[in-house]
């Protein structure tokens, strides 16, 4: 780039109060058409997440984690209920672990969905933005059902879950999975078989496997690629049960160009993760026994820790969300925690990723990647 | 062909036209009708003050300190007077869960927005029915 065509740059700042920029702002040094340079900037959301755990105590703080993300909330606040978990010693009955990890699938379909609608809405596709959107709702009726709650659903807590299955919940859910089976190929015919969404889509935000390690992407923007690296197989929660049946990591590898991925072959690694929950609830349901949802000493064993030191984790829809718990004897509140969410990676890879773009092409890059801000902004 | 071929798609599209129009809209008409809210749903809560213990665990269970406990104000014989802080719960149902005497419930009672902030810290008088004041604009009723 030499110096003289950044004489005639502009600058051009998308966010925050741009519709689709929820909460940031990246900094965008355009020449003509073309994006030179983007410095993508954090500090818009935050909510000093990880010095309010400081002041819950080990049953309270999953509710602070659940609204950093609310389109993932469970996926959320599970890591915190397994860094707990990970300090004292609780058993999880059987029940609770499926329930646990059915839920967990569950969630991850629903901000899927999000996705979709969210993706498609920013390039202009208006009527993909509310159909996924209506799927949504038979999801969100389901959490009602079972939790009260349609987005904050506060349903783990340590040493089990809090609500039991009920027929009437197990209804609305079979309702919501088949709506979404059912629909399924005509989202697919209308994003991955129309021509403008892949005009738009294919070619854009094109990175490969090797910088995606580099720059710590995880979750979908790595398995498009074609990098099978998945917590959920990779490292198996003991007190989840994917471990329990037999699934196949869902990765897409684009025979154009193995080892790369662009906008559309994320799409594409989206629409095989929704058929990947969708089989792994199909298949642990069956195996759902009787008996009880909680360590009946979870309430006292969780009242006070030893000292310790806790990592709990989990493959979220966004990828590997991390929370970091260290106790003090008999603490009741964690004497510091520390949140890794999966979008922090994702949003500063905008830096790497978005030069030489066309500026219409910024709301398909930064769709494509799925950064949430209250992940960066604890 | 043409003429007869274009007064079918022209009946077609008047077809789907006089479909929507008498079909139900798929939107409520809020506030005047309100759709089913489970019976889980954690809406506001009731206190029943009848088999209340004053215990305190609902106040030690909340995770951000929405409610105050009054012990000296008695009605009963062990109960206790509640204020719930609407402009701080988080719905998380922890308070109900906490309480083991059967003395505090979630309803799904949703619609609790007010003009005043002072109107949303419900006292002992708000929390313990679900009787509430009729709200009147331009005529017509809301609730
Ligand atoms: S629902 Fe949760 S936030 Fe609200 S008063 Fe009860 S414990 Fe506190
Ligand atoms: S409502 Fe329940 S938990 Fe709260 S003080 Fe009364 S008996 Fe105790």
């Amino acid at each position: 780039m030499s110096p003289d065509i950044l004489d005639e740059s502009s600058v051009i700042w998308f966010g925050p109060q741009h519709v689709s920029a929820h909460g940031w702002a990246a900094k965008l040094t355009i020449v003509g058409d073309y994006i030179v340079e983007c410095d993508p900037n954090a500090g818009y959301f935050h909510r000093s997440a990880e010095k309010c755990l400081e002041f819950r105590n080990f049953r309270q703080g999953s509710m602070i984690l659940e609204r950093i993300c609310m389109m993932e909330a469970f996926l959320a606040e599970y890591p915190y209920i397994a860094a707990v978990e990970k300090i004292v010693d609780l058993e999880i009955p059987e029940r609770a672990k499926i329930m646990r990890t059915i839920m967990m699938e569950f969630n991850r379909i629903h901000s899927l969905q999000f996705w979709w609608g969210q993706f498609a809405g920013e390039l202009g596709l208006f009527v993909m933005l509310l159909w996924p959107w209506v799927d949504r709702e038979y999801s969100l009726d389901a959490f009602e059902e079972l939790t009260g709650s349609r987005h904050t659903v506060s349903y783990a807590t340590p040493g089990g879950v809090k609500y039991d299955f009920t027929p009437k919940f197990l209804a609305k859910m079979e309702k919501a999975l088949t709506r979404v089976k059912d629909r399924m190929p005509v989202f697919e015919d209308m994003l991955s078989g129309s021509p403008t969404f892949r005009l738009r889509t294919e070619g854009v935000a094109h990175y490969t496997a090797k910088q995606a390690l580099k720059w710590g992407l995880s979750g979908p923007n790595i398995k498009a690629c074609g990098i099978p690296m998945d917590l959920r197989k990779d490292d198996p929660d003991p007190n989840l049960a994917y471990d329990m049946i037999d699934w196949e990591v869902p990765v897409i590898n684009n025979e154009e160009h193995p080892g790369e991925s662009d906008a559309f072959d994320r799409l594409l690694q989206r629409f095989k993760e929704i058929e990947t929950s969708l089989d792994i609830i199909d298949k642990l349901l069956p195996l759902l026994p009787e008996g009880p949802i909680i360590d009946p000493k979870a309430r006292s064993k969780a009242n006070r820790l030893p000292e310790g030191e806790g990592y709990g984790r989990v493959e979220g829809t966004r990828g590997i969300t991390t929370v970091w718990l260290k106790t003090m004897e008999k603490a009741q509140t964690p004497w510091r925690a520390k949140i890794r969410g999966p979008c922090f990676a994702s949003y500063y890879a905008l830096k790497h990723i978005v030069p030489g773009a066309r500026f219409a092409d910024f709301p398909a890059i930064f769709g494509s990647l799925d950064p949430y801000p209250g992940w960066w902004d604890r | 062909m043409g003429f007869v071929g274009n007064l079918g798609d022209i009946f077609k599209i008047l077809k789907h036209t006089f479909r929507q129009v008498f079909r139900r809209p798929f939107t409520y008409f809020y506030p005047f009708e309100d759709r089913e809210y489970p019976e889980t749903t954690r809406g506001r809560h009731i206190h029943i003050r009848e088999t209340c213990n004053a215990c305190a665990a609902c106040v030690r269970a909340c995770p951000v300190a929405a409610i105050r406990i009054d012990k000296e104000d008695k009605k009963f014989e062990k109960d206790c007077a509640l204020y719930f802080d609407y402009t701080r719960c988080l719905f998380c149902g922890d308070c109900v869960r906490a309480c083991r005497y059967d003395a505090l419930f979630h309803t799904p009672i949703v619609d609790i927005s007010e003009g005043d902030r002072e109107d949303l810290i419900y006292g002992p008088d708000k929390i313990t029915t679900l009787d509430r004041d009729p709200l009147e604009w331009r005529g017509r009723r809301f609730r």
